[in-house]
């Protein structure tokens, strides 16, 4: 195999591995940024993969199949919401509730699914995109959900930084008193992003069995979901930063699966922990570099629960 | 209408009205989602509660699986002294049945059989710290977010595990299993009595007490507890907080590796795959549900055991995967946090002003 080739197939494979990543970060980036920390994401990954899985096996419908996956995140996502936003509770053990529950939730209603099989989504190339050296067949054939997922970065990306919903949105993850104060809804807006949060996440479960795998196994996502949470540190809370996120370790993923066929002689279980291993080192360099500079990226008010009668 | 007011003090009695109903909420919503998938829990309840309380393996296998929820629900609580979320239990547990399996396979024959359960304990104490480590300095010299390290770490002492029981320490005799060689007896914990627990209980509540007397009388369980509560406060009055940070994650580690060894040189007396059913992840609720107070998970480790050894006779009475703990589990999570709200504040009927 000559080295274009090589870099082209694991460009290819890092995109297809990047993208449920780059959905769950996404999703991760809208909640943060409202100020709700999200580590659910592994369990709404798991129930949306299923209920995609489920859709698709009764209807044949990849469209009613996403449809279905992204109402069951944003149920789920509201039940998170609602523990941390009304109930007031720990945003990080809801979150590992949240996990928790829809591990077993996938695990007890995928059971009866073990040996079924769906199809999978085919690549639509785009015309003369597709003939960029390298980067052309990696980024522009693909198929529909890679499409939706470029426009979400630019879609969320845009809503947060350039509309007032987003300086809303900014404002009450910064300082939801003066937001209060000023007589926007706290609790209104920490609602909307965890639930259309909770949705982009569900975007990424249901890639899996629409792209990635045909056929129903327990645990699906094996532990992508926990992948995302720390990309979403590591993209520093921005949407166009999450891309790269997503692709450098779906790229970790694509050289795992490549190590053999390129002849490296690495046991396939020491090449399972680099992507996390991965993770750590990046996140180190960047949480280094982040506070040489003196800054702290982070909502000022992620984790806090806001209650209005505390005015303290 | 109704609203909400800040309780000054809370009453036990409502603490414990508070935690007794969201255990039972939890139960209400679990079974829900067992009728749907066509079981009755009116029958599945009593059933599985009778075999768990009245049947002599039923409370044998409780006070099993309470021993590692217990150790790992420990080191969780350790690090929450400080407002660490140490999420990397379920690694630190592989770890330490690693060092475990690695002493006890090394070492068995070259020393007195004597020697051998203090090597283990202190060998699988040291490992889990050093591994415990690295998010430790990470967090304490870096400011890296010590709850992705620590989940992160979680995966790759799994894939080390994975790789040793594949490649050098596969058993050639099983074939096809990975699993270990059997360890020599001088590497069992002995049996209480007659019975199939081992003395790995009677560990977990020794150590649980130890934390909670060395917090409450030493010097530095002192400064965890002042540092506990305002960390900047600490640093002002001159304690090496950064120093103190590190300290209480290793010992985290140290205590949740530990549960590692309880299981390997306790029940299997060899290292296998998919050993731990989530032991490190439910230690989180383990202390969560005791508000991290370490006498307090001796009681919380009890109750995840009711739910594992229910889940399990679940899984075999009625087919039922074993995800269907990690339900429970979840589910009661969610209603203890979600109850919380009630510690702190009172419903109160709304003044008309």
């Amino acid at each position: 195999m000559t080295t274009p080739e090589l870099l082209t197939i694991i460009l290819t494979t890092a995109v297809t591995m990047g993208t449920p990543l780059l959905f769950a970060t996404l999703g991760g980036v809208l909640s943060e940024r409202a100020g709700v920390i999200h580590l659910g994401m592994e369990g709404i990954m798991l129930v949306s993969a299923l209920v995609t899985f489920v859709v698709d096996l009764q209807t044949g419908s990849k469209v009613l199949a996403l449809i279905g996956a992204m109402m069951a995140a944003g149920a789920l996502s509201g039940l998170h919401g609602f523990v941390c936003i009304s109930l007031r509770g720990n945003q990080i053990a809801s979150g590992l509730a949240l996990a928790l529950f829809g591990t077993g939730l996938s695990g007890l209603f995928g059971d009866a699914l073990i040996g079924s099989t769906v199809t999978s989504l085919n690549r639509i190339p785009i015309p003369g995109l597709e003939l960029i050296p390298i980067f052309g067949s990696a980024f522009f054939n693909q198929d529909w959900m890679v499409y939706l997922s470029y426009f979400l970065v630019a879609g969320l990306w845009f809503v947060l930084f350039h509309t007032n919903w987003g300086l809303q949105i900014r404002s009450v993850g910064e300082a939801p008193i003066v937001c209060d104060a000023l007589g926007l809804s706290v609790t209104k807006i920490r609602y909307l992003c965890v639930i259309f949060g909770g949705m982009l996440i569900g975007l990424g479960g249901a890639y899996f069995p629409m792209v990635l795998t045909s056929f129903w196994v327990d645990d699906l996502t094996a532990g992508r979901g926990w992948i995302a949470v720390a990309l979403v540190i590591f993209a520093f809370w921005h949407p166009g930063k999450a891309l790269w996120g997503a692709y450098l370790f779906g790229a970790a993923i694509a050289f795992q699966l490549q190590a053999q066929v390129m002849g490296l002689k690495i046991p396939s279980y020491i090449l399972e922990m680099f992507p996390y291993l991965l993770t750590i080192v990046v996140l180190t360099v960047v949480t280094v570099r982040n506070r040489r500079a003196g800054q702290t990226l982070m909502p000022a008010a992620l984790g806090l629960p806001f209650f209005r009668g505390d005015k303290h | 209408m109704f609203e909400l007011e800040r309780r000054l003090e809370t009453p036990l009695s409502v603490q414990v009205a508070v935690t007794v109903s969201s255990i039972v909420l939890a139960l209400i919503l679990g079974s829900i989602l067992l009728a749907m998938v066509g079981i009755n829990p009116l029958e599945a309840y009593p059933s599985v509660g009778a075999l768990m309380f009245f049947d002599q393996w039923g409370w044998q296998d409780l006070f099993l699986k309470m021993t590692p929820l217990l150790l790992t629900g420990l080191g969780v609580a350790i690090a929450a002294q400080l407002n660490l979320w140490n999420i990397g239990a379920e690694g630190q547990l592989y770890l330490g049945a690693i060092a475990t399996t690695w002493l006890a396979l090394e070492f068995s024959e070259a020393l007195d059989a004597q020697f051998m359960l203090p090597i283990l304990l202190i060998g699988t104490f040291v490992a889990g710290g050093m591994w415990a480590a690295i998010p430790a300095g990470l967090r304490s010299w870096f400011g890296v977010n010590e709850i992705i390290t620590t989940l992160l770490l979680n995966y790759v002492a799994i894939s080390l595990a994975d790789y040793l029981l594949y490649g050098a320490w596969r058993d050639p005799s099983t074939f096809n299993f990975p699993m270990t060689r059997s360890f020599g007896e001088s590497s069992f914990l002995p049996m209480i009595g007659s019975t199939s627990v081992h003395w790995g209980l009677p560990l977990g509540i020794f150590l649980a007490v130890l934390t909670w007397i060395l917090l409450r009388s030493t010097t530095i369980g002192f400064q965890i507890r002042v540092a506990g509560d305002n960390l900047s406060a600490a640093d002002y009055s001159g304690f090496n907080t950064k120093n103190l940070l590190f300290i209480v994650l290793v010992l985290s580690g140290s205590v949740a590796a530990l549960a590692g060894m309880t299981e390997v040189a306790g029940i299997h007396h060899r290292l296998q795959q998919n050993f731990s059913i989530n032991y490190g992840y439910t230690g989180i609720i383990v202390s969560r549900l005791a508000r991290n107070h370490p006498i307090g998970i001796i009681g919380t480790a009890f109750l995840l055991a009711v739910i594992f050894v229910g889940g399990e006779l679940l899984q075999v009475e009625y087919q039922l995967p074993i995800a269907v703990v990690y339900l429970f589990e979840g589910l009661l999570l969610f209603t203890v946090i979600g109850s919380e709200l009630f510690l702190s504040y009172r419903l109160r009927r709304r003044v008309a002003v």
